[in-house]
């Protein structure tokens, strides 16, 4: 249908050949030579409407018409270089902005798991005050039990998949770090996943306490470690540092668990019962019928029975059942990191978008009105208001089109190095996760930057197009170019900027906050400082050294690495603040047996307060004699005033319950030193209550090694590595980083939202001067002559230029008006986002309307400034 | 393009030109002017058929394969593109031909009724 088969030309023949055929039938019947012909004439009718009627016929006009229209679209735009630049990189920012952070949503949220009937699949989370969102999966024995067999609303309730990464060994295969998984005996069963060879684990593997030493393997682990090797059924693989498991079989092709960024290779039984260490994660099948509303409905009243178990002690008071969607993935340390920060981004970039139409508005209604004189002439010459219309569009979406096309190409670089920064969270530090996934942009992604492009061309292109189909003045076509705007026309231009002031003042404070927000946790008081310390983490467990060497070995290298030069103190601990998640106890105070007080644990070696920097308020540190002595500790202030308020603590006695297992350790600890509070694995969180026994008294070997330094800690790095290496030569260094290095592996998406809403507000800031900038030279230029008689009548030039600043500063005005209130309710609403988000302080959104103010009067200087210049008598003479 | 004399003649109903043309195809090829002077003639000077209108009728004709076209030279020696029927035309002036006599028909029995 695109191609006709037939020529105008012939058709033209045609007719000719049938007036020439007629004309001659005609004088056959005796009419003379002109009347037949015009008779043959007239008895065809209207030769150009049979041709054209033939034309539009012959093929889809529609295609022709948009053709044409992108023909000259194309030609328009080329003919304006600067405005399509500008305008298409602006486009491209906006929309690249908008695809950059829906395609990580996507590749984190969006991809629907390859199990049968993924929309029926549910997580079960439980989140305690003060959890993060969105809270755990790890519920007790009874709590599921109860949950299980209580319920209407689900087919099935199964235990799921653990998620953590581990070493892999087995025979002749380099060990690799992969993430798997203990899962319960229903689990593949329940996902209605197949085995592609051998069998799965089913409910014969798990028992009560104990679980058979199998495992099953993915299809793609099958391929690219065991060359899809037949005979893996019956092959050993040791996980981590546990006995070693019987592969059993291979999943089906395509299956990867249960999240597609953190892809599992490996799953072995998960023993059933209560008191096996962390809790069991749960998955349920919704019953046909019911909604995920029905189900929450009763989980709620289910789960209070369950809080009320016996076995219900990891449950906090106030801890809430949740039930999540879990067709698209559950949730994992990297969707619970980056959720927040995304959906908070998501809208800034909403908003970024937003003022990139108004600001393109603006530029294409300046432009239309240079463009009236063409739109008159076009339709004297019979376009009709429709058409026209269509030809605005077609450059609206053309540009659109182009400035999405760019900013896939922007978003895709602009993930990569969002994904380098998630990447350094300390949650995910080390996990094979795949993230190339989330940059590569799929069909969701392509389909959601065309449906943005085209809104975004229809909101940008409307305002022109609308001017397009007002009724053309009657006045010849030469003058239309000296047509005055009409009111209603100047108070659009002027609204638009208005309003991208609104969006820039909304960007700008939020921004402000989130900065602010940044800068007050870098400002912290930790109780150490944090400038100046190295951390290295070691890898005692394959080195062969056992911990009663550990003593000697730790104050040798501890002697040797205070011998480098700008190294101040050094020593080791089992953790170091901020590294990720801590241990925990319960502290029961001398005298105070009914009292109970949770405390963090670390296990630290002599010297730990002077290198960190955490004062030492009463007492003594520990000392080598210690270490053949009865067991002592030292407690920070809050743990001290816990556990023992007002008195004085020091020779006091505090009893630790650890829970290990299903075993109850106890031990008693004398207290010789109190220090100051620290934060310990939160610099959000207050100092918990700490207590520190001695490390090396209770021979374990601490992995974290701290360096305070005199110089740049990455001075002395590779010193420091060198002397490690030579004095535990058979322990690796996993991880060498400064504490700063470390606390902002904590605080990743904080930093991401402080940088990218700065970047962006600073673009929406740029876009509203750009926006203001050529409203004001547009309007200059086009009030010369008024410019010039005021200026023949008396005004002053720096009157001229008060006008014009004037002018300027209204529209500014006018937008802080309009924005404050949105700044106000975006301050609301992040605040309900990000827990800790100080939002009392009006200061944000105050420095924001005097940034705002300043960028108004320099983007209008310009412009005010050639008002100024404006020559009475050049301008008079024009005329 | 009306003269005093065309406008005693009766304008053909919608869709019916497709119909005339395709009878009167049925003697045998024919080039458009010769087309239009047939249905004049057939129908004793009663129709109206404005040549222009005639063309694009049969170049939609050709376009759904009902008729086939080929220059060729008139009786008088002049170059014209003549049109023959296909098979499907045949079969669709056969559909058309009864559709029109139902058509008719059920009027006339209308218009009768009410004239009684």
């Amino acid at each position: 249908m695109f191609r006709r088969k037939r020529k105008a030309s012939d058709f033209n023949d045609e007719i000719e050949s049938h007036l020439r055929l007629e004309t001659e039938r005609l004088r056959e019947q005796g009419l003379s030579e002109d009347d037949a012909r015009a008779a043959a004439h007239r008895a065809f009718g209207n030769v150009t409407q049979a041709q054209e009627r033939f034309y539009e016929a012959g093929r889809w006009l529609f295609w022709d018409h948009l053709w044409q229209d992108l023909r000259f679209a194309l030609r328009m735009l080329r003919k304006s270089p600067g405005f399509t630049a500008v305008a298409v990189l602006t486009l491209a920012l906006g929309i690249g902005a908008n695809t950059a952070i829906f395609s990580l949503i996507n590749g984190l949220m969006l991809r629907t798991l390859p199990v049968r009937d993924p929309g029926q699949l549910v997580e079960l989370l439980e989140r305690g005050p003060g959890d993060p969102e969105p809270g755990f999966n790890e519920f007790s024995w009874d709590a599921y039990r109860i949950m299980r067999d209580g319920n209407h609303v689900f087919s099935d309730l199964f235990i799921g998949s653990t998620m953590n990464f581990f070493p892999v060994r087995a025979d002749k295969l380099q060990p690799q770090t992969v993430f798997g998984g203990s899962v319960g005996g229903t689990f593949f069963q329940g996902l209605g996943v197949r085995a592609a060879a051998g069998r799965l684990i089913g409910p014969e593997d798990v028992h009560m306490g104990d679980h058979a030493p199998v495992a099953v393997v993915s299809w793609s682990f099958w391929k690219s470690r065991f060359n899809l090797d037949p005979g893996i059924v019956g092959k050993k693989i040791v996980v981590g540092n546990d006995a070693p498991l019987t592969i059993i079989g291979v999943t089906q092709r395509g299956f990867y668990g249960l999240s597609e960024h953190a892809k599992q290779d490996i799953w072995w039984p998960r023993s059933l019962g209560p008191s096996q260490g962390r809790g069991f994660p749960l998955l349920a099948r919704l019953e046909r019928g019911v909604s995920i509303e029905q189900a929450r409905a009763e989980m709620t009243v289910l789960f209070q029975t369950a809080m009320n178990a016996p076995d219900a002690g990891l449950f906090a008071k106030g801890t809430k059942l949740r039930i999540e969607p879990a067709g698209d993935g559950v949730s994992t340390p990297l969707t619970q990191m980056l959720s927040t920060p995304l959906t908070v981004l998501m809208a800034t970039v909403g908003l970024l978008l937003l003022l990139a139409c108004a600001n393109l508005a603006g530029l294409l209604l300046a432009r239309g009105a240079s463009r009236q004189h063409e739109m008159a002439v076009r339709a004297c010459l019979g376009a009709g208001r429709g058409r026209l219309i269509r030809q605005t569009l077609t450059e609206s979406v053309l540009l659109s089109m182009t400035g999405g096309a760019l900013g896939i190409f922007l978003a895709y670089f602009g993930t990569r190095g969002l994904v380098r920064i998630f990447a350094s969270g300390r949650q995910i530090a080390g996990a094979p996760v795949h993230f190339e996934s989330l940059s590569n942009p799929d069909g969701h992604v392509l389909l959601f930057t065309g449906a943005i492009a085209i809104t975004t061309a229809l909101l940008f292109g409307a305002a022109p197009a609308i001017r397009a189909c007002r009724p053309i003045p009657a006045q010849p076509p030469q003058s239309a170019a000296r047509i005055g705007e009409s009111k209603s026309h100047r108070l659009f231009g002027k609204g638009l900027i208005a309003s991208q002031v609104a969006l820039s003042l909304v960007l700008v404070s939020s921004a402000g906050l989130f900065v602010g927000y940044l800068s007050h946790l870098r400002n912290l008081n930790l109780g150490f400082e944090r400038n100046n310390l190295l951390l290295v983490t070691l890898d005692f467990a394959h080195s062969g050294y056992n911990a009663a060497q550990f003593p000697r070995l730790s104050q040798e290298l501890v002697m040797r690495l205070d011998a480098i030069p700008g190294v101040s103190s050094a020593t080791f601990s089992s953790l170091s603040p901020m590294e990720g998640p801590g241990a925990g106890a319960s502290a029961f105070a001398e005298g105070h047996p009914e009292k109970q007080t949770q405390a963090s644990i670390n296990y630290i070696a002599p010297d730990y307060f002077e290198t960190y920097g955490t004062p030492l308020l009463a007492g003594r540190d520990f000392s080598a004699s210690d270490q053949v002595g009865s067991p002592v500790a030292i407690i920070s202030e809050a743990a001290a005033r816990d556990c023992f308020g007002n008195e004085n603590p020091i020779g006091k006695h505090l009893t630790l319950s650890h829970i290990n297992n299903s075993t109850k350790d106890e031990i008693t600890y004398e207290i010789v030193g109190v220090v100051g509070n620290a934060k310990y694995n939160d610099i959000q969180q207050p100092a918990p209550p700490t207590i520190y026994p001695d490390l090396l008294q209770q021979g374990f070997s601490g992995s974290q090694l701290a360096i305070r330094t005199k110089i740049d800690p990455d001075g002395v790095a590779s010193a420091v590595r060198q002397t490690e290496a030579a004095v535990l030569t058979t322990v690796p260094i996993v991880r060498s980083m400064t504490m700063n290095e470390q606390i902002d592996s904590s605080i990743v998406p904080e930093r991401l939202i402080a940088m990218l809403s700065a970047g962006f507000g600073a673009l929406g800031a740029l876009l509203a001067a750009i926006g203001l900038y050529g409203l004001l030279a547009y309007t200059v230029a086009r009030r010369t002559h008024e410019i010039g008689v005021r200026m023949a009548l008396g005004a002053t030039r720096s009157d001229v230029m008060r006008i014009a600043l004037y002018d300027a500063l209204w529209m500014v005005c006018a937008g802080l008006a309009l924005g404050a209130p949105l700044a106000f309710w975006g301050k609301r609403i992040a605040a309900s986002l990000i827990p800790g988000l100080s939002v009392a302080s009006p200061l944000p959104i105050v420095v924001a309307a005097a940034i705002m103010i300043a960028v108004g009067l320099i983007a209008a200087y310009p412009p005010a400034r050639r008002a100024m210049k404006v020559n009475p008598i050049a301008a008079l003479r024009h005329e | 393009m009306s003269t005093q004399e065309d406008k005693e003649r009766l304008e053909l109903l919608q869709g019916t030109l497709d119909l005339l043309i395709l009878r009167t195809l049925i003697f045998g090829p024919q080039h458009g002017q010769g087309i239009a002077r047939a249905i004049q003639q057939t129908s004793e000077e009663e129709l109206l058929v404005e040549h222009g209108a005639l063309y694009p009728a049969l170049q939609r004709l050709e376009d759904r394969g009902w008729i086939s076209a080929k220059w060729g030279t008139s009786s008088n020696n002049r170059k014209a593109r003549f049109y023959s029927l296909t098979a499907a035309g045949r079969r669709q002036l056969g559909k058309e031909t009864t559709k029109w006599k139902r058509l008719t028909a059920a009027i006339g029995r209308i218009l009768e009724s009410e004239g009684s």
